[in-house]
């Protein structure tokens, strides 16, 4: 069971994201539902992830992927009933599987019956829940995030003859937070939802909530003071729930979002991802730890949220120009892996399918400071397919086998929600769980083994951290504290083997443990602690004072 | 320190720590406070420009300045543990110092440059010299780039100089190669260069090539080394030389370690030269090919006569065991006649560089006194040389030059014909 006590669960979590529709599909349709969800617990839970993020799973018209709700109050039948839901929760909480679902506030579907109810006149009781206006001249100079298929963030209805603001799609307009009743209902929704027993909701956008004349209409004031009302509620009906920011910005607009520990919980370090992408790429740790000391103090209930890939393209968005073409030349030499301002691959082929590059890379994932979020299917080293449209191709059915659509589902491959991944190299037949379970080297064993050790320590989800700096600019090296308990992180960001002398003055007299075999190294003494490192390779190790 | 070890133990845990380069820019400073600083902001600015995602390391092979030369290298470094606001960019970049052992300063710099890119696998190493106050983040573009893209092995620079600038290049070492080696490199012994690290391995493998070397002047062996070995050299155009008068200017000490170069070169490739029978070859050039000034400029032509004149006579005895009797008598009714009408030709004069260096290949006598006897006589082929262009047009001055060229190709069979006279037990 999930254990009830502790407030600050979120900072030692293990969050595994994944969508409903991809994950299992039980009914033989050909889409994911709960049911299926459900049946898949028990290898979630020995992987040993210890919280599920869903993706929107509500009803809508699934013009971008559900983030565009008609329904806050149900799920969409796709999916499976609201009991089937209720049924998953109870299940995963019986499983010691806290579940954080996605709430997608900033805007609705265009066929939401809110919006219909508002485009109808401009006296309808619903007009002020959105953003309208009789031309597309208000907020000027504001960026348009999807640059790829947006030409402007006013849209003009043809019911209603007049503009509505919209920050993502055009079939997407954005709710008017300034209006007190779309507050009040945004929390009503939550409530349901907390009711019901969910731990904690992914707030979707939330730098865009609300728009003031002659600003970026981003990280304003107004939206603050709507997270703070949130926040209170929760912690005054709901202790030890949790909201996570989703606020794709630079580290010191996104510090606010923790407020005074009156906002968020938990925000996704949207810089720090592309940057340990680019450190392993450069084998230079520079873009890890520049970043980092660009990263503003938190308050202490705070935590960061760790991704490497998420159901997005891998976003440029918090990078300098010159970064950018780097990343775009390195990453997605093939123009179709581009979208947007990003990179809509994978994570096994970002890094070239090598086995040491991903375990690197997971390996800073969970011993950099904040909670870890992997997403679904790159814990086998799922591959994706650029060729489908816009961010599918990184959303394709989990590969349980190497049987019928890969385990996912009985239906006819025709009617699967999505193609599966077929090419040699990351197709089904290569890549599926069932393959890896029987392997004690796969990479979804060596995953499991992972998270375990991340586990067995509270100092990589609570402890502090304090960069080494050694000359051997290609080792990023790091000690995490908390309490009593210290350990020493060594990571060779580069292709070939490195030598690197780490000043551990302080911790003379140490022994060092090598927190995955529990096998001694020798104790640190006067002279730079001298280690030597296999490419990508990286120690966890425990100092012991004996 | 192993005793064969060219570079210190502290030098090596620096390379570890740097790792494989792309680009490694190289600084041989000795008290170079002034101008070293600067020079090295500029380096890094070059680089971040040109080749912001190279791996790239500065190293300065220092000869134990005092005055704080390396510091000001090592402040130009990029890493992630200063506080101080740093360019953009996108990787570390290390700012390396040693501090040579030994009195052959230079030389051993070199050696040590060429070292430390082999060890990081570099593959462009550029020399720049420290006291350069004209350098431009350019000149890193200019020097590398037809490595790094082109695959050229050596780069080698051209300048705007003033007239008066440079005259050992233009009346003897641009000459001279150009004659034996058949390469029109205009700066055959330069302060500013570039080399691949194809090129540096190959000199790496050359153990004798370091230990003749010493403190003479080995930029000119570089290129001397890249002409007889058929590696591919490329000029390029950095702008306005650093004039003379800014540097260091000793002149005995500068033919010391240019001529022995020079001389110790025609020795050592002799089969490169001697085979070369054919008429010289431009080489390509980024850029101009040379641009000359003549802003005016006070210069004691009277002196550079006197000391020729008495050198001459003062000498007369050595330099009758270095020259032909043709030749010291033709030198003899140059003192002899009025100073406004000294005529040591052309011709004369190639013909003397030429008995010279027949007689350091034999031996005749120590070799340092025939680079010393020599110097008196440069002056007064540099006397001769400001008489000409005194009121000349830069075109003029480059037509005095491309003479001076023609008369040593032409005169080659001298060379040839003293060192095979020598050989033949003369």
């Amino acid at each position: 069971m999930v254990p009830a006590t502790d407030a600050h669960w979120y900072k030692d979590a293990v969050i595994y994201q994944v969508h409903v529709r991809a994950f299992q599909d039980s009914n033989g349709d050909g889409i994911g539902d709960f049911r299926g969800l459900a049946q898949r617990l028990d290898y979630l839970q020995r992987l040993g992830i210890t919280t599920l993020w869903l993706m929107p799973f509500f009803p809508s018209p699934l013009r971008d992927d559900g983030y565009d709700i008609s329904d806050y109050y149900s799920v969409h039948p796709n999916y499976g009933t609201l009991e089937d839901f209720k049924s998953f929760l109870t299940t995963a909480h019986q499983c010691g599987i806290r579940v954080i679902i996605e709430m997608v506030l900033n805007h609705t579907s265009d066929q939401h019956p809110w919006f219909q109810e508002s485009r109808k006149s401009a006296d309808n009781p619903f007009r002020n829940w959105y953003v309208w206006s009789d031309t597309d001249t208000r907020y000027q100079g504001v960026r348009i995030i999807f640059v790829d298929t947006e030409l402007s963030n006013w849209a003009r209805d043809p019911v209603s003859k007049s503009y509505y603001w919209h920050r993502f799609f055009s079939h997407q307009p954005d709710l008017n937070f300034d209006n007190p009743e779309v507050r009040d209902e945004v929390w009503n929704v939550m409530k349901f939802w907390l009711e019901m027993g969910v731990d904690g909701f992914r707030l979707d956008a939330v730098p865009y909530l609300v728009e003031r004349e002659g600003t970026s209409c981003e990280n304003l004031p107004e939206t603050h003071q709507v997270i703070r009302e949130l926040r209170a509620k929760l912690d005054q009906q709901f202790p030890g729930r949790m909201l996570l920011a989703e606020a794709n910005q630079w580290p010191t607009d996104l510090g606010p979002y923790f407020g005074n520990g009156d906002e968020f919980h938990m925000a996704f370090h949207f810089p720090l991802m592309p940057r340990m992408f680019m450190a392993l790429k450069l084998e230079d740790r520079k873009p890890i730890t520049e970043i980092l000391k660009q990263t503003p103090q938190i308050p202490d209930p705070c935590q960061w949220c760790l991704f490497l890939r998420n159901h997005d393209e891998l976003t440029l968005e918090m990078v300098t120009d010159m970064e950018r073409d780097y990343m775009y030349d390195e990453y997605a030499r093939d123009r179709a892996m581009r979208l947007n301002v990003g990179i809509r691959r994978r994570l096994a082929p970002l890094l070239d399918n090598d086995r040491r590059k991903m375990e690197l890379m997971n390996g800073l994932l969970m011993s950099l400071p904040g909670t870890p979020i992997i997403y679904y299917g790159d814990e086998i080293g799922m591959g994706d397919n650029v060729r489908l449209g816009d961010r599918n191709g990184v959303r394709t059915p989990m590969q349980w086998s190497g049987g019928w659509n890969a385990g996912f589902s009985s239906a006819d491959p025709e009617s699967l929600y999505s193609a599966i991944v077929l090419n040699p190299l990351y197709g089904y037949q290569a890549v599926n769980v069932e393959a890896q379970k029987r392997s004690a080297h796969s990479l979804l064993s060596w995953m499991r083994r992972l998270i375990e050790v991340r586990k067995s320590t509270q100092v990589f989800g609570r402890g502090t951290i304090e960069f080494l700096y050694p000359n051997n600019h290609r080792v990023l090296a790091y000690v995490r504290q908390l309490g009593r308990e210290t350990v020493l992180v060594a990571n060779n960001l580069s292709g070939s083997a490195q030598a690197v002398e780490l000043d551990l003055a302080r911790y003379k007299g140490s022994i060092l443990i090598e927190m995955f075999g529990k096998n001694l190294f020798p104790r640190i003494g006067e002279l730079p602690y001298l280690l030597t490192l296999a490419p990508y390779q990286f120690f966890w190790f425990r100092l012991r004072r004996l | 320190m192993s005793e064969e070890s060219i570079l210190s133990d502290d030098l090596l845990r620096q390379l570890i720590s740097v790792g494989e380069v792309d680009i490694l820019v190289g600084l041989p400073t000795q008290n170079n406070a002034k101008t070293i600083g600067e020079t090295a902001q500029i380096i890094r600015s070059g680089l971040l420009k040109y080749f912001p995602r190279a791996r790239t390391a500065i190293l300065d092979a220092d000869a134990g300045s005092r005055d704080g030369t390396p510091g000001l290298v090592t402040a130009a470094a990029i890493s992630d543990t200063g506080e101080s606001e740093m360019p953009q960019s996108l990787r570390t970049m290390h700012c390396i110092t040693t501090t040579l052992a030994g009195t052959e300063k230079k030389g051993t710099a070199l050696q040590t440059m060429v070292a430390a890119a082999d060890l990081l696998r570099a593959r462009v190493c550029a020399v720049i010299s420290p006291e350069t106050t004209r350098i431009t983040p350019e000149w890193i573009d200019r020097l590398v780039r037809p490595i790094y893209q082109d695959d050229f092995d050596l780069v080698t620079p051209t300048y705007r100089r003033h007239a008066y600038d440079g005259i050992l290049i233009t009346n003897l070492l641009y000459p001279v190669t150009r004659a034996l080696f058949g390469r029109r490199v205009r700066e055959p012994n330069p302060a500013d260069f570039a080399f691949s690290g194809k090129f540096g391995a190959y000199l790496m493998d050359r153990e004798s090539w370091w230990q003749e070397l010493g403190e003479s002047g080995a930029e000119f062996c570089f290129t001397a080394a890249a002409i007889a070995g058929d590696y591919r050299l490329q000029q390029s155009f950095l702008g306005t030389k650093d004039r003379a008068e800014n540097r260091s200017a000793d002149l005995v000490l500068a033919m010391r370690r240019t001529l022995s170069a020079l001389f110790w070169s025609l020795d050592e490739y002799y089969d490169a030269w001697s085979n070369h029978n054919s008429e010289s070859q431009p080489v390509p050039t980024e850029g101009a090919e040379y641009e000359t000034t003549l802003e005016p400029v006070r210069v004691n032509r009277k002196r550079f006569y006197e000391m020729f004149r008495s050198g001459v006579a003062d000498l007369e005895p050595v330099l009758a065991t270095i020259l032909t009797t043709p030749t010291l008598e033709e030198l003899k009714r140059c003192i002899n006649t009025a100073e406004a009408s000294v005529p040591f030709s052309d011709e004369l004069w190639a013909r003397t560089i030429y008995e010279f260096a027949g007689s350091y290949h034999h031996a005749v006598i120590s070799r340092d006194h025939i680079i010393q006897a020599l110097v008196p006589l440069y002056r007064g082929r540099v006397y001769t040389y400001l008489e000409q262009i005194n009121v000349a047009s830069p075109q003029k001055v480059e037509q005095d030059i491309e003479a001076v060229c023609r008369t040593f190709e032409r005169c080659k069979p001298t060379l040839a014909a003293m060192w095979a006279r020598r050989q033949g037990g003369s």
